[in-house]
């Protein structure tokens, strides 16, 4: 009996130090908080003016941040343009607050498990609920921090995907996966935040796409003109390769009019021009 | 300002410029030379190299220009005679019937020249040609960011190590 009895009054007095750690603990964070201007109640009695936040050596204000500091000319709205580099080593810039349509920004990583299943997801592009107005572009940080390889390998064939650490610094961003929509006609964030399933961030853009038809956001009007781009272009490589003409061919490369139309003889005879009447 | 540098060529871009500096994958029979696009508007993924599947999107207040090099056989020939990259370019210097692709309303230019020992060609197509006095200045001052280095020596084939 009188064994448990010490054995009761050491435990006891073990949990008062510990008690007593964790006030002391706890009186030091409220002192700290309370010179950095943020803190509860005044510990010490003493009066401060919360309102000049900490000070340097000389006095002078010293605003309080959480990470890095934005540009003057930058607030949490902005969309600055993102610049780096590609997987395969081309540079990239993408500027979304002038694009003129809705560009979702995907700020993923490749050691993060929770990305795995964007990666996924983005493999499937049909799959994913976006409109074809809505451009998506995947943003790591750079190859300072990433491995291209890497990213190369999760990245599907077609993603646009630019790595830039910087980029994370300009759009804040707190970890990944971490996705940011952009209006590109008014020139700002419109929606940021995380997501479980791209299915939430695609909701997101949904919402943000009523909004701006609400708004009478116009996308630029594409104008018809059939076969295009690189598909034009490999066509007309074809076109070429059919009829014998190769890269390098003399007849790529005219120094006459005749290389052009052939010898004077083989032209089309001249359609008879109209006759002005006098009078 | 946001800057490129990929495949020897540097690009400091405007405020709403996009750009990208790459090579396309060589066919074979084909050296792959380095395009650099840039555009006041979002570029599509698939973009041919003069602009194909991008100069139809355009709005009337955009610009789209090409860096295209060629190979260095054509150094020294008459056609890239011209040393130095083309500007300040003028409004005059734009005109539809130069468009690679004549989309109606728009305009371009086209300079080809030798800058750091590398042939190129500078095409650029503005979205208006009514509104060139508001635009042209814009291709200007992207000319401006634009810087080339020489291209990197290259060992010939057969050469012995030592």
């Amino acid at each position: 009996m009188i064994a448990l009895s010490v054995v009761l009054g050491a435990v006891v007095l073990l949990m008062a130090v510990l008690v007593a750690g964790l006030l002391r603990s706890h009186a030091d964070i409220l002192k700290a908080l309370h010179d950095l201007g943020a803190g509860v109640g005044d510990p010490t009695g003493e009066a401060h003016d919360h309102t000049a936040g900490p000070t340097t050596a000389s006095g002078a204000p010293v605003p309080l941040t959480m990470g890095p500091t934005l540009a003057a000319d930058r607030d949490s709205t902005s969309a600055p343009t993102l610049a780096g580099v590609t997987p395969g080593g081309d540079a990239l810039a993408v500027a979304p607050a002038s694009a003129g349509t809705l560009t979702l920004l995907a700020f993923l990583s490749t050691g993060c498990a929770s990305c795995a299943g964007f990666w996924d997801a983005f493999r499937q592009p049909d799959r994913l609920g976006l409109s074809a107005g809505t451009r998506l572009v995947v943003v790591t940080k750079g190859p300072d921090r990433e491995i291209p390889g890497e990213v190369a390998d999760l990245a599907a064939p077609g993603l646009t995907v630019l790595m830039s650490s910087d980029a994370w610094t300009d759009y804040e961003v707190p970890g990944s996966p971490f996705f940011v929509l952009v209006d590109g006609i008014a020139g700002r964030r419109v929606g940021e935040g995380v997501a479980n399933q791209f299915s939430q961030v695609a909701e997101l853009v949904r919402r943000a796409e009523v909004d701006a038809a609400a708004f009478t956001l116009d996308t630029r009007t594409g104008r018809d003109v059939g076969l295009d781009g690189p598909a034009r272009e490999s066509a007309n490589d074809r076109e070429l390769l059919d009829a014998g003409i190769g890269p390098g061919d003399p007849s790529l490369y005219p120094t006459s009019l005749e290389d052009l139309y052939g010898p004077p003889d083989a032209r089309m005879p001249a359609a008879p021009r109209p006759v002005r009447r006098a009078g | 300002m946001p800057t490129l540098f990929a495949h020897g060529i540097g690009a400091g871009l405007p405020t709403g410029f996009e750009g990208r500096i790459f090579k396309r994958q060589g066919s074979g029979i084909e050296v792959a030379n380095a395009v650099a696009q840039f555009a006041s508007f979002a570029l599509p993924d698939e973009v041919g190299d003069f602009g194909g599947g991008a100069v139809n999107l355009m709005g009337n207040d955009d610009v789209f220009a090409v860096l295209f090099e060629y190979g260095p056989d054509s150094v020294g020939t008459r056609l890239f005679a011209h040393q130095g990259l083309p500007g300040p370019l003028s409004t005059s210097d734009f005109q539809p019937h130069v468009l690679r692709r004549g989309l109606t309303g728009q305009s371009g230019t086209q300079w080809f020249f030798t800058e750091a020992g590398r042939p190129f060609t500078f095409y650029a197509v503005l979205g208006s040609h009514a509104r060139r006095s508001l635009l042209v200045p814009r291709v200007n001052q992207l000319l401006e960011g634009v810087s080339v280095e020489p291209a990197p020596l290259v060992a010939p084939a057969g050469v012995p190590w030592n």
